[in-house]
């Protein structure tokens, strides 16, 4: 039973009229793993975890989640499976606070006119920015917009944690950051882990990946070409062959 | 390291009261509006009178009432252009129903609303489903519905005047007395929606999801938030706002004119921006809208008992418009510099 996957992705398809994205995808992830996805630009990570996060819709396949079949239909339907994923730049709403960042979607209300209760949304924004370490005085009525790039990472991430997702997809995070920054947000997934969520982390820097990730998943055009290279195990640079495919020159 | 439960620990503190008031949207426009009133006060002391204020509420809140709902759409990020053709048809559907017998006033006020509330349900699809930007969606729809109204009455104005001793029209735009000062019931409503719009907006679920539907659609979508859903809401309580503010104006002036509410869309939209609200969505306050609101109406007012040439009254705003606009801008700069 503990070796039964957390998701489980089973001949993914997906093609966009004549353009076939996605071809035959098979990936699974291990509950309390974080696995660096991995592939040139085009490869099919972005659709993957597009499918994965339920926003767009795949053509042929099966995802099961706890050895579940489920129906990605819509991002609400990967939310409620426990799938967290966070986008580069369509995480959070600049304009918003941390506090109703955070809350976003699932607002903490009292009575039955949909009231919010900011003062609790508040107070839990506090706590939790300052459990992960990025308090340094922030309100949790500071817009997102005030933010460094690390901290919006950091709050998204935060955000996964304290709903508890079984699954956090990060899509590129340590991009655009300074050094600190970046290591405090690889900080944060190996935090992640440490409590039990799983991650998929994409990023171009394949530093960034080996400094954190459990395994690595290759992707190139549409398919799956590696899934069980250890950082352990493997160099930079045969990553790097996989990912543009130079290791099957003979 | 604090529990998540605890609710008691205060967070870290804020910064300076009066710093966080400047940074406030509505800081300038409410600056503009006292100038206002002590310039022409001070000029013409007529100004502050009673009957003066009295008067300029009343046409304000006609307006104001358009404002309002619209400040919700351009937060979402959207905005309607077809609001002055609503005013205008609305009303023309509601007494031509009644003039011809077909129906009592308040189903007629029903019919005329539900009506309204479609023309922004088909905008708001419109926009939604198609992709289609709100600026040529609702462009087409002000053609539309005010080719609609001036077809419907062959261009003659609908008469008005048996509304007399109807409840709904007392009920509209009845009036009474506090101590000297006339107030109209369009002004209770305008105050009563004000703040209902006002909560709804800062402190409800809904006004959250507005609020994050203009600022980042993608974000907010990805959080579950239901954002075609939002703007079609939105874009129908603006048609419903413009309909209901044109019957409580068309039994106000005893006429139903079909072509009443012409370029009000512009007005409107300049209310709302002059009050803080960003034309790109993401940041809207219904407070700054109502001081808006208040600044072009008393402006219009204020300019003609000072003496300024009535027609120079669009300088004036246009002016305002460019030096809201120039504020505003470096007040987001400031905050988006973190100081």
């Amino acid at each position: 039973m503990t070796d039964q996957p957390l998701v489980e992705m089973r001949h993914i398809e997906k093609s966009y009229g004549r353009v076939h994205a996605l071809r035959d995808v098979n990936l699974s992830i291990r509950r309390g793993e974080i696995v660096g996805l991995l592939g040139d630009n085009g490869a099919g990570k972005s659709t993957l975890i597009k499918v994965l996060s339920g926003a767009v819709p795949y053509t042929s396949g099966e995802i099961r989640i706890k050895g579940k079949p489920v129906k990605m239909t819509s991002t609400n339907d990967a939310i409620a499976a426990g799938i967290e994923t966070i986008y580069q730049d369509s995480a959070l709403v600049p304009q918003l606070s941390i506090a109703r960042n955070l809350f976003l979607g699932r607002e903490l209300t009292k009575g039955s006119l949909g009231r919010m209760d900011l003062d609790r949304m508040n107070q839990v924004a506090a706590d939790l920015l300052k459990r992960v370490g990025i308090s340094k005085n922030i309100p949790p009525t500071t817009p997102i917009g005030s933010l460094s790039g690390g901290e919006r990472q950091a709050v998204a991430i935060a955000r996964a944690m304290y709903f508890d997702s079984d699954l956090i997809v990060l899509d590129e995070p340590t991009n655009n950051l300074g050094v600190a920054e970046t290591q405090g947000v690889l900080r944060f997934v190996r935090e992640a882990r440490d409590t039990g969520h799983s991650c998929i982390f994409i990023a171009h820097n394949i530093h960034h990946v080996f400094q954190v990730v459990d395994r690595m998943v290759v992707m190139r055009r549409g398919t799956v070409v590696a899934d069980d290279l250890s950082p352990k195990t493997s160099s930079i640079q045969d990553v790097e062959d996989v990912i543009t495919g130079d290791h099957i020159t003979v | 390291m604090s529990t998540p439960s605890t609710v008691s620990a205060a967070y870290p503190a804020q910064q300076g009261a009066l710093k966080r008031f400047v940074a406030k949207p509505e800081f300038g426009p409410l600056i503009l509006l006292l100038t206002m009133l002590v310039v022409f006060t001070s000029i013409n002391p007529a100004f502050l009178s009673l009957n003066n204020i009295g008067n300029a509420l009343t046409f304000t809140v006609e307006l104001g009432l358009i404002a309002l709902a619209m400040t919700l759409l351009m937060t979402a990020g959207e905005f309607d252009l077809s609001v002055g053709s609503v005013f205008g048809f609305s009303p023309v559907v509601m007494w031509a129903l009644f003039n011809a017998g077909l129906m009592p006033l308040p189903a007629a006020f029903v019919v005329a609303m539900v009506l309204a509330v479609g023309i922004g349900l088909f905008s708001g699809l419109f926009v939604t489903r198609l992709g289609i930007p709100s600026f040529l969606v609702t462009l087409g729809m002000l053609l539309v519905v005010r080719g609609a109204a001036l077809w419907l009455t062959s261009g003659f104005p609908q008469r008005t005047w048996d509304a007399g001793d109807q409840w709904i029209a007392t009920l509209l735009v009845g009036d009474f007395y506090i101590g000297g000062l006339r107030i109209y019931m369009s002004l209770i409503w305008f105050i009563v929606l004000a703040i209902i719009l006002h909560l709804l907006l800062t402190s409800t679920r809904f006004g959250n999801w507005i609020q994050a539907t203009g600022g980042n659609p993608g974000a907010a979508r990805n959080r579950g938030v239901p954002i075609h859903r939002v703007k079609v809401i939105l874009f129908m309580l603006s048609a419903a706002m413009a309909a209901f503010a044109g019957i409580i104006s068309s039994i106000r002036v005893s006429a139903a004119n079909p072509n009443s509410g012409a370029g009000y869309e512009l007005e409107v939209i300049a209310m709302v921006v002059i009050g803080g609200t960003v034309l790109t969505g993401g940041r809207g306050t219904i407070i700054g809208t109502v001081l808006g609101v208040l600044i072009l109406r008393l402006m219009r007012n204020g300019i003609v008992l000072i003496g300024v040439p009535g027609l120079a009254y669009n300088i004036f705003i246009g002016a305002i418009i460019l030096g809201m606009m120039a504020l505003h801008a470096a007040l987001e700069r400031r905050h988006n510099a973190g100081t």
